[in-house]
């Protein structure tokens, strides 16, 4: 029963696949531009993955969905974009004057941020509420709110476009006659290097495998004596972490704005549940497919009336998923 | 012969509901003691009181003269209490290597019990690298036996240990956990009364939230007035 | 449980607040009309009426108050009495807008029968997209409902803010309106039209989760599983509370621009469904009066307040900009503190001080059935 409907899923995988390159190769017309459209859906899909895996993680351990995963991705386009430029909250630019390292110090405080802000929002608001479920969804989902407010009253609202160029941002490599963004290139290989560094840890060391034994119950896992509210607030932590250096890495591509966090939030809920709610390897395959389906979808769009398509994309990707599999595609249970 | 754990008078809400009015349990050291009761009488929601999972509201629990209420499982469990739940509970994804390593509180645990553990099992030698919800029934009670041996545990906490496995199955498990008393004391919930009877040396009934009597395990058998009473078999 | 009384006083004594607020908001255009010298039929220019003065000014803004009410009584139903949280509310509102607005705009019929058209089949439309997307995700864990609303409201604004038959962005004005409906020719015909269905929607509300459909939601809501399990099937009654939600705040959508005689994307927002989930948590969630308490409370504390500024030494606020987040931080204070809302918080607070507290805290076993989970 499982192995059979596990082969339908990845079945219905490849058949996916499949038809969003055919469609996108008949879009593309060139070999380069097909190569850009594989390119920029890797990259959002590596995107993705950051502010996904730790939506599914979450919720399988804790059974919380954190509506405020967006606004971590949003804060941390937003820190690294400070960071980086001049006349920011913290101006680097004069101790820092080399943009290339700036922009590692960028990331470094994107992540610091969102960690503490995700410690924050566990131990001070969703830990009194493990007992009332329903209002920790409210809350999360308040909490996402709060953060777009108070980012538009330090950062005001309009949104901040990537200005300072820098060396990694600008280099290209040719192929097939086009030119492909060294950049998108390297978020690509950052992603895939955190996919297999996530599934080792989550595989192979002790914590790991406490991690995985509290998604199946995690009542069990303390009742072995562990402390497994710990656990919650350094996985809560790791994925707001997570999310807030997807932002800072997408911040040079897409800028910093107050939209950008729902819709990667939404983006994210459609990967986590079109790969199963909490599972590991669903989501990576999950955001691959999303974003490789969001990019195919603005190669498509392009010159035509259809330009709200790739943002409904991962919606109609995620209702086609659900009507073939209700539980997702890894998902074992969805009740 | 001490008392090991000592439950006083408790009172355990679950949600609205009033599950345990005033139980009182005696666990001698060394013993074997075994709740009886009817199905709903409160024998599980007992066991989850100890642990902390259902906490009481009222009346005191006491474990080697260390107070357990208002102490969260993991603390219990630090304490030297396993517990091996109903309908076994083991980490069906997770291999059964990985099963006893989450078990683990010192680093070295499960190697310094592996070997003990498998010679008790042997089964799970063989399966060692399967994911847990591959195993047979009566191998997945095995495995939540053996998670509960892996660290230092003083008392063993085990629920409906035969539920659902076949006779033959449940010959190995007594024989087990008989093994086990040596080591370790064990409160048992167990329906079969057969089994009940052979391995338990004490017994203490749960009958509506309630537990009205208590005593040797011989004195138990040879009175089928109260048998009929308050476990319906003969 | 409780002992017998006298029904007719029980009905008097329990309902006098609510007839009392009726009574007055019937009054209300006339009350401010006297006491600023203004008359609530607006100023006559020639024979035509202009809408101005204070009584009209504060007839919009109790309009405003009875959308919002609406749409919080209507969330409160799926939320507060059913118990299941849906974060895209806006999709009805906004669904019930639209389709009014493009009855009345797009098919050129007569003005009249496109009002009547557009109403039934725009609460209609709100009621069966209710059931079909409660249909495919509830049978799932409940989390699935409140993705896929989320999921189609956003899907639904990304689409009006795109499509170029609407305008897009920019949306449409209403221009044609029957006469008596209309709120540029007369507020107040208006006023009393909402007025209606805004006691409508409460007295329904309360009509229907005091009967035995109603048990069944709350039923529902305090434990699903039991609920199954006595033999309801529980999806049926999520759905048919899920729908009539719709229907109710399609109906709210309709009042929205019709007031504003403009339909855009804004209707299907987000602040369409974060403010009637505000609103329902503050004043009370799963009760008759929180989610009008919550409405007309942010509501009048917006108008009041969006203006003012606070100046603390040479910086001054607007507190419009801080509007959100002052709202924001508030609703995180209650959910942690007050989770029962305003509402429930103080009937609380009274059976406490009447010492039935200790009653319902530790039921009487005997009423209970036991169970060993």
């Amino acid at each position: 029963m499982v192995r059979t409907s596990r082969n339908t899923s990845i079945v219905a995988i490849i058949a996916i696949i499949i038809a969003l390159l055919a469609v996108g190769w008949i879009t593309a017309g060139s070999i380069g531009n097909f190569g850009i459209t594989v390119m920029s859906g890797l990259f959002q899909g590596m995107l993705l993955f950051l502010v996904a895996s730790g939506l599914s993680i979450i919720f399988g351990l804790m059974d919380v969905l954190n509506f405020a995963q967006g606004a971590y991705f949003m804060i941390g386009a937003y820190v690294a974009y400070d960071v980086q430029h001049v006349g920011g909250v913290i101006d680097l630019t004069t101790t820092i004057p080399d943009p290339n390292i700036r922009f590692v110090f960028a990331v470094i405080a994107a992540i610091i941020v969102g960690a503490g802000l995700g410690v924050i929002l566990e131990r001070g608001l969703l830990r009194p509420l493990y007992a009332r479920p329903v209002f920790q969804l409210v809350l999360t989902f308040g909490v996402s709110l709060v953060l777009a407010e108070i980012v538009q009253f330090i950062w005001t609202t309009t949104p901040y476009s990537w200005t300072e160029t820098f060396g990694i941002r600008e280099s290209f490599f040719t192929l097939f006659d086009q030119r492909f963004s060294t950049y998108r290139l390297f978020v690509i290989g950052m992603g895939v290097v955190l996919i297999v560094g996530i599934a080792a840890l989550l595989r192979y060391t002790r914590i790991g495998i406490i991690i995985r034994a509290g998604v199946e119950d995690s009542g069990m896992v303390e009742a072995l004596g562990i402390n497994v509210r710990a656990i919650f607030t350094l996985v809560f932590t790791l994925g707001c972490a997570i999310a807030a250096f997807g932002g800072a890495v997408a911040a040079p591509f897409l800028g910093a704005s107050s939209t950008i966090g729902t819709s990667f939030l939404l983006q994210g809920i459609a990967v986590v549940v079109l790969g199963g709610m909490g599972s590991y390897v669903g989501t990576a395959v999950g955001s691959v497919m999303v974003g490789l389906a969001i990019a195919v979808a603005q190669s498509a769009a392009i010159g035509t009336d259809f330009s709200a398509l790739p943002s409904i994309t991962p919606m109609l990707l995620l209702i086609l998923v659900l009507l073939i599999r209700p539980s997702g595609l890894f998902g074992g249970n969805a009740r | 012969m001490s008392a090991i754990l000592e439950i006083r008078d408790i009172h355990t809400f679950i949600g609205q509901f009033h599950i345990l009015e005033n139980v009182s349990v005696s666990v001698p050291k060394g013993s074997i003691t075994v709740l009886l009761g009817r199905n709903g009488a409160g024998k599980t929601t007992t066991l989850k009181s100890i642990m902390g999972i259902t906490p009481p509201a009222s009346g005191s629990i006491t474990f080697n003269g260390q107070s357990l209420v208002g102490k969260r499982p993991y603390t219990i469990a630090q304490l030297g209490v396993g517990y091996v739940p109903e309908h076994r509970a083991i980490f069906r994804e997770l291999s059964v290597r990985e099963n006893l390593l989450v078990a683990q509180r010192g680093s070295d645990d499960f190697e310094r019990k592996a070997d003990a553990v498998f010679e008790l099992f042997p089964d799970l030698k063989r399966l060692y690298s399967l994911p847990g919800g591959n195993l047979s029934g009566g191998q997945q009670q095995m495995l939540a036996i053996a998670r509960a041996l892996i660290p230092d545990n003083h008392l063993l906490l085990i629920d409906e240990p035969s539920e659902g496995l076949a006779p033959v199955i449940i010959e190995q498990l007594m024989a087990a956990i008989e093994k086990l008393s040596a080591q370790a004391t064990i409160l048992l919930v167990e329906q079969n009364f057969r089994v009940a009877s052979k391995l338990a040396d004490r017994f203490v009934i749960i009958d509506d939230g309630q537990s009205p009597i208590s005593g040797a395990m011989g004195e138990l058998i040879g009175d089928e007035a109260l048998i009929r009473r308050y476990l319906g078999v003969t | 449980m409780t002992p017998p009384r006298n029904s007719l006083m029980q009905t008097l004594r329990e309902n006098w607040l609510p007839a009392a607020v009726m009574l007055f908001l019937i009054l209300f255009p006339f009350i401010v009309g006297a006491l600023t010298d203004s008359s609530p039929m607006g100023v006559a220019r020639g024979d035509r009426m202009v809408m101005r003065g204070e009584s009209v000014r504060w007839q919009s803004v109790l309009i405003e108050v009875f959308i919002l009410g609406i749409l919080a009584m209507s969330y409160n139903l799926i939320f507060g009495f059913t118990g299941v949280i849906s974060f895209g509310h806006a999709l009805f509102f906004g669904l019930g807008g639209y389709i009014l607005g493009m009855f009345l705009e797009y098919t050129g019929m007569d003005t009249g029968l496109a009002m009547v058209l557009g109403v039934v089949v725009g609460v209609a439309a709100a009621g069966i997209v209710g059931l079909i997307v409660g249909f495919v995700s509830l049978r799932l864990r409940g989390v699935y409902f409140t993705i896929f609303t989320l999921a189609v409201a956003e899907m639904c604004y990304i689409f009006f803010s795109r499509w170029q038959v609407t305008n897009a962005e920019d949306g449409f004005t209403i221009g044609s309106l029957p006469a008596w409906l209309d709120p540029t020719q007369s507020r107040l015909n208006f006023y009393y039209i909402a007025l209606a269905l805004f006691a409508f929607t409460y007295l329904f509300i309360r009509r229907l989760v005091n009967s035995p459909t109603g048990a069944v939601f709350k039923a529902i809501r305090e434990n699903e599983d039991r609920a199954q399990a006595v033999g309801f099937n529980t999806l049926n009654y999520k759905l048919i509370s899920i729908a009539l939600a719709g229907m109710l705040a399609a109906s709210a959508g309709m009042l929205q621009v019709i007031l504003n005689k403009k339909v855009g994307p804004e209707v299907l927002g987000v602040s369409y469904t974060v403010d009637p989930l505000l609103m329902t948590i503050i004043g009370g969630i799963g009760t008759f009066n929180g989610p009008i308490l919550g409405s007309a409370g942010l509501h009048l504390l917006d108008v009041f307040f969006r203006d003012a500024t606070i100046t603390i030494g040479e910086t001054s606020i607007q507190i419009a900009n801080l509007w959100g987040l002052l709202l924001g931080s508030g609703f995180i204070l209650v959910v942690i503190i007050f989770p029962l809302g305003i509402i429930g918080t103080w009937q609380r607070w009274r059976l406490k001080a009447r010492g039935r507290i200790a009653k319902a805290a530790r039921p009487d076993p005997s009423m209970n059935p036991k169970t060993e989970p």
